[in-house]
């Protein structure tokens, strides 16, 4: 993690503090012992499309946002994380206008949420977790009263419901609609109009695996085609493999902002190299385990798993060898977001 | 602004077209009128004139429009936060005041369309079967008949605002009918009965002006005042002995303006309550 050199006012004294992606942190000089707060200014780059700063929500006494601040870049995938209750979707409800913030600012496309509402909702596509429709309407009558709200074409309507697989079921009423094809439906709703900026709460929920891939091509489609998207999901796999960069929100504080890889390198979470053998030995495993760099060694039959950093790599495969091994198969795997999740959130 | 007002109001329409509550209410006020006109004399048998049927209709009237006016309303807003549907709609480019006043615009219609058809095909018969026809009251019965709808519509809203459930806002509703139907006027009664005292005090002093005025918060008697005013027969009709003698401050025009300062004030408060909802 990197670290911050500040001076204490009353002192002097040099502290140093771990640079965490809150915009303060409050602390107490070892020397003097007296109370101070520092502050981060957010890193903001001009080609932010969503820009969230201090963002404060209480619901009656309860806080259920603190000072969260993000950003978000023009044409990236931002995955949106916590555990259940932690903020996330008073988070995207705030970014929409639908709750009213206690403090802090939002911008989305340089419009200010409160204060140009229209104007920065022209950009936006949203996939509300509970997805709802009217449904004593059809598929196509929804999606066409939609496209009148938006001031949008009525003709891409047919081609969408095409798009995800909702062709056929034009002309029902969407009270007969199975969550999946609810959620597809919301799916081709919300990209309706070619809204820039897409924010997806549980993009996934509810779908089966097809829905799950359909949807999870459509959103690499679209941000091939220059969209961003912002995707709240628990499904952390799916997350790590679309999302550029990911802000890790626990308790309504924001704990971790940036790609999978940086966030591992800063908890100095180490990949996993997994080594197959035609036969396993005490001495081999002893041999591996004395490697520098090496944190943990799992032995699983013939198969070895050693946790280590990346210049170990090469003295483990030495080591199973110089010991006797005969090594049928190596591979490396990254630390997941489920680890980076975990650490993060205390779980 | 003007699409999405539009856009709100046809759907509204266009629901209310779908589930036949349109059909319904023209139905409804064209058979009953019919039927006070037809069967609503104890002294006479046929056909009654049109100053007889509004006299008779009035109290039905009363009863009616503010029931279909609250149940259209009360449901605006708190059915779709309900269902979910209202956070999609507000994070489309729109804003809550659009998306009520389409609201409101699109109920109004629903309201008021079938009202005039019904009352419209009922007076077009009527007239058609009696010889003393005076279409310019009926036609200021009708008008007044929508206003005070679209009064109970806008509180309706109101309710649809004020509450964050269903079941409370449906709860709220009835309370309102009550309250101007019932409570108000029991409660407007036992201030008489205090002040004034005996028969004798009644007499010698009258009835004072602050009763009158205090009768006209409720939109129904302001209503029923305001087509007393403007119709002979409905002051022969009515049970309320102080209709005839009203004060020299019942005109027709205040009666209009406190039903519309209803509708505005119900409507400038729905939407101070839905701008400050979380959703």
């Amino acid at each position: 993690m990197a670290t911050r050199l500040v001076m204490c006012p009353h002192c002097g004294n040099t502290i140093s503090i771990e640079e965490k992606p809150v915009d303060k942190i409050y602390l107490i000089c070892p020397k003097c012992g007296k109370k101070g707060v520092v502050r981060f200014k957010h890193k903001e780059t001009k080609d932010s499309i969503i820009l969230v700063r201090g963002l404060t929500k209480y619901y009656n006494n309860h806080r259920a946002v603190s000072d969260v601040s993000f950003s978000v870049k023009r044409g990236e995938i931002f995955g949106f994380l916590g555990p259940n209750g932690a903020g996330k979707t008073t988070t995207i409800k705030a970014l929409l206008g639908l709750i009213h913030i206690n403090e802090g600012e939002i911008e989305i496309n340089g419009f200010n949420i409160r204060r140009k509402e229209k104007e920065a909702k022209r950009y936006v596509g949203y996939l509300p977790e509970r997805v709802a429709f009217y449904g004593n309407l059809t598929a196509l009558q929804n999606l066409y009263f939609y496209a009148d709200m938006r001031g949008s074409n009525r003709e891409e309507c047919k081609a969408l419901l095409e798009e995800f697989g909702l062709g056929e079921h034009a002309n029902k009423k969407v009270s007969g609609f199975s969550k999946g094809m609810l959620q597809r439906l919301g799916m081709a709703r919300a990209i309706l109009g070619n809204p820039s900026v897409l924010i997806l709460d549980e993009p996934t929920g509810g779908l089966d695996p097809r829905g799950v891939v359909l949807i999870r091509n459509k959103i690499k489609e679209l941000n091939k085609k220059g969209a961003t998207l912002f995707v709240s999901s628990h499904v952390l796999s799916e997350v790590q493999a679309i999302c550029d960069r990911v802000g890790i929100i626990n308790r309504g504080v924001l704990v971790a902002e940036d790609s999978v890889s940086k966030l591992s390198n800063r908890l100095n979470l180490k990949p996993k190299m997994v080594v197959d053998l035609d036969k396993s030995s005490d001495t081999i495993v002893d041999a591996v385990r004395m490697v520098e760099g090496v944190d943990k060694v799992h032995v699983y039959g013939r198969r070895i798993e050693v946790i280590c950093d990346a210049p170990s790599k090469v003295k483990v495969v030495l080591a199973v060898v110089n010991a006797g091994g005969n090594i049928l198969n190596i591979t490396t795997e990254e630390p997941s977001l489920e680890e980076v999740f975990i650490r993060y959130t205390g779980g | 602004m003007i699409h999405v007002v539009y856009t709100v109001a046809k759907k509204e329409i266009m629901d209310n077209i779908r589930n036949k509550w349109i059909v319904l209410i023209s139905i409804l006020f064209a058979s009953l009128t019919l039927l006070v006109s037809y069967a609503g004399s104890f002294f006479s048998s046929g056909w009654q004139d049109l100053e007889f049927t509004i006299g008779a209709m009035i109290f039905l009237v009363q009863i009616l429009i503010s029931i279909i006016g609250l149940i259209l309303g009360y449901g605006a807003v708190v059915v779709e936060v309900d269902q979910g549907s209202m956070n999609y709609l507000l994070s489309l480019p729109t804003t809550r005041r659009d998306v009520l006043l389409g609201k409101f615009l699109g109920l109004s219609l629903v309201l008021s369309i079938p009202v005039a058809i019904g009352f419209g095909v009922a007076g077009v018969i009527i007239g058609a079967n009696v010889s003393n026809v005076n279409y310019e009251e009926y036609l200021i019965f009708i008008g007044a008949s929508l206003l005070t709808g679209l009064v109970f519509l806008s509180l309706g809203m109101f309710m649809s605002c004020l509450f964050k459930k269903r079941s409370t806002a449906m709860g709220g509703t009835i309370f309102t009918w009550f309250f101007f139907s019932i409570i108000w006027r029991f409660i407007i009664r036992w201030l008489f009965n205090l002040t004034v005292g005996s028969p004798e005090n009644l007499i010698s002093e009258g009835v004072p002006n602050w009763w009158y005025a205090l009768r006209l918060f409720s939109p129904l008697d302001t209503y029923s005042t305001f087509v007393s005013l403007n119709v002979d027969a409905v002051n022969w009709n009515q049970s309320d002995m102080s209709v005839l003698f009203y004060p020299s401050f019942y005109t027709s025009e205040l009666m209009i303006a406190i039903l519309v300062m209803w509708i505005v004030l119900s409507l400038i408060a729905a939407l101070w309550l839905f701008k400050r909802k979380d959703l």
